[in-house]
């Protein structure tokens, strides 16, 4: 039932959470592959690649797993954050948001899914968001394409639960990253957390580690590390 | 996985550990380097665990508040304070609703909630002394989406989760995080209630407790102090009355 992993692959790896996630599994003995849009992870094997290009992304995971090994498991975190109004925000805004989040995350799955299936073990970590529970008034397009990723989570959980791969949601509520740093907003996070401050990359990672790491029967779910922003 | 961080060392009670998932809890964290507390209402099965395991047996009545205090009293006295805290025991029965006796549902709620809250209230305080705690409260599947015949027992566990989420909310800021796991179907003594109510043996009731789960096998209770090592550990900090669900896909929220 269980295979220790031995790889992973991280998407968005380079910064942020994505980098906290790779610190994290490399501590845990992992080898571990980067697929990012910008240079500079630190990792076992990287690709520059842009997640909106389903095709790159599949080449990219044939191309790591070369250097690594087969992978065992994956963390998508590859996106960004943009705020917006439903009557500003432009076709060609929900569109890229939509193809980052929902199709970069997509794409990866199907780049490791059958790999994982056919070797009858593999755990996924998808990375969504505490707006995509409650919602983001600033902005809706993130929200929508944070909360398609749950929706899609538990769809594939059971698909390839019986081939003995988990797949599981981690929904960070605010943290410390670039991404939340260029918010105008960001002040104001901590006092709004039953938690009083915001989460650390380094907890988000643990949360990723037990989920991918430890053996259990957790599939389908979605994890919150939030602060208490949502429960 | 490595040591989790900010487990080794500390003292943890568990509660209801004499056998099923609070003895597969007690094991894990024994492995992790805790000083593992192993309460259950039976002595002997109590100290049982506590021998395999290299902690101490604390047998008491969880839903009897002069007991809890006397107990968490005697603790502290001679372990020091808890600050990691596992809320496991459980009553049940199953009975058609109409059929439940008062008496009956009364005994989920006093042992399975009250019993629950009872062990926070005494174990806050030291906890906020310190500075830190973790609490993890077991609820159920049931307890998130309701079964029928198990009524009382799924509106027992229901209660846990809105007083575990109230106590996380009160707590956080504190550095204490208290959340919640929520099992599927497992494996353990409290099946044979189930497979008594279905007019099954234990093993006929884990078949088809797999068979309906996603993943195939039925739960097993190291997957669920699996789950509960995680959110004792010093990172789980960041989740703060949060349902963790390890049902093999069964429930999906």
């Amino acid at each position: 039932m269980s295979v220790a992993p031995a790889t992973a692959l991280v998407t968005g790896g380079a910064s942020g959470i994505g980098a906290a996630c790779v610190r994290a599994l490399r501590e845990q003995g992992l080898l571990v592959g980067v697929i990012d849009l910008a240079d500079g992870a630190e990792a076992d094997a990287f690709m520059q690649v842009d997640v909106r290009d389903a095709a790159a992304v599949a080449a990219a995971v044939t191309e790591i797993e070369g250097l690594i090994g087969p992978i065992d498991c994956l963390v998508t975190t590859a996106g960004y954050y943009r705020e917006g109004s439903i009557t500003e925000l432009s076709v060609a805004d929900w569109q890229d948001m939509l193809a980052v989040h929902v199709g970069g995350t997509t794409a990866a799955f199907r780049a490791v899914l059958p790999g994982m299936t056919s070797r009858g073990h593999g755990a996924i970590c998808a990375i969504g968001s505490e707006l995509g529970l409650c919602g983001d008034p600033f902005a809706p397009h993130y929200a929508a394409a944070k909360g398609a990723i749950h929706a899609l989570v538990k769809s594939v959980a059971p698909e390839v639960a019986s081939a003995n791969v988990r797949v599981n949601v981690i929904a960070p509520g605010p943290t410390d990253t670039p991404l939340l740093r260029d918010d105008p907003n960001f002040a104001s996070y901590s006092s709004t957390l039953p938690l009083g401050r915001i989460i650390q990359p380094d907890e988000i990672a643990a949360a990723v580690c037990f989920v991918l790491l430890e053996d259990t029967t957790l599939t389908g779910q979605v994890v919150s590390p939030n602060g208490g922003a949502v429960m | 996985m490595s040591k989790l961080r900010g487990i080794d060392g500390r003292l943890v009670l568990i509660s209801g550990a004499g056998q099923g998932i609070g003895r597969a809890t007690a094991e894990r964290l024994a492995s992790e380097g805790a000083r593992v507390l192993v309460n259950d209402i039976n002595p002997e099965t109590a100290q049982i665990v506590a021998d395999r395991i290299g902690g101490t047996a604390v047998p008491f009545d969880v839903s009897d508040a002069a007991a809890v205090d006397l107990a968490l009293t005697r603790i502290e006295a001679e372990h020091g304070v808890v600050t990691l805290l596992v809320a496991n025991h459980a009553y049940m029965t199953m009975a058609p609703f109409v059929d439940h006796s008062e008496f009956d549902f009364e005994r989920h709620l006093t042992v399975n909630l009250i019993g629950t809250a009872l062990l926070m209230q005494r174990c806050l305080p030291g906890m906020v002394e310190s500075g830190y705690g973790r609490i993890v409260a077991m609820t159920s599947e049931w307890g998130v989406i309701g079964w029928p015949n198990a009524t009382a027992y799924a509106a027992s566990k229901g209660g846990i989760i809105a007083l575990t989420k109230s106590v996380a909310r009160a707590y956080a800021a504190k550095g204490i995080a208290a959340n919640l796991v929520a099992p599927g179907t497992t494996d353990t003594p409290q099946l044979d209630v189930d497979a008594i109510d279905a007019g099954l043996t234990h093993e006929e009731m884990v078949a088809v407790y797999a068979a309906e789960s996603p993943l195939g096998r039925i739960n097993r209770p190291e997957d669920m102090a699996a789950t509960i090592a995680f959110l004792l550990s010093e990172p789980a900090v960041a989740l703060v009355g949060q349902v963790i669900s390890p049902n093999g896909g069964t429930t999906r929220l």
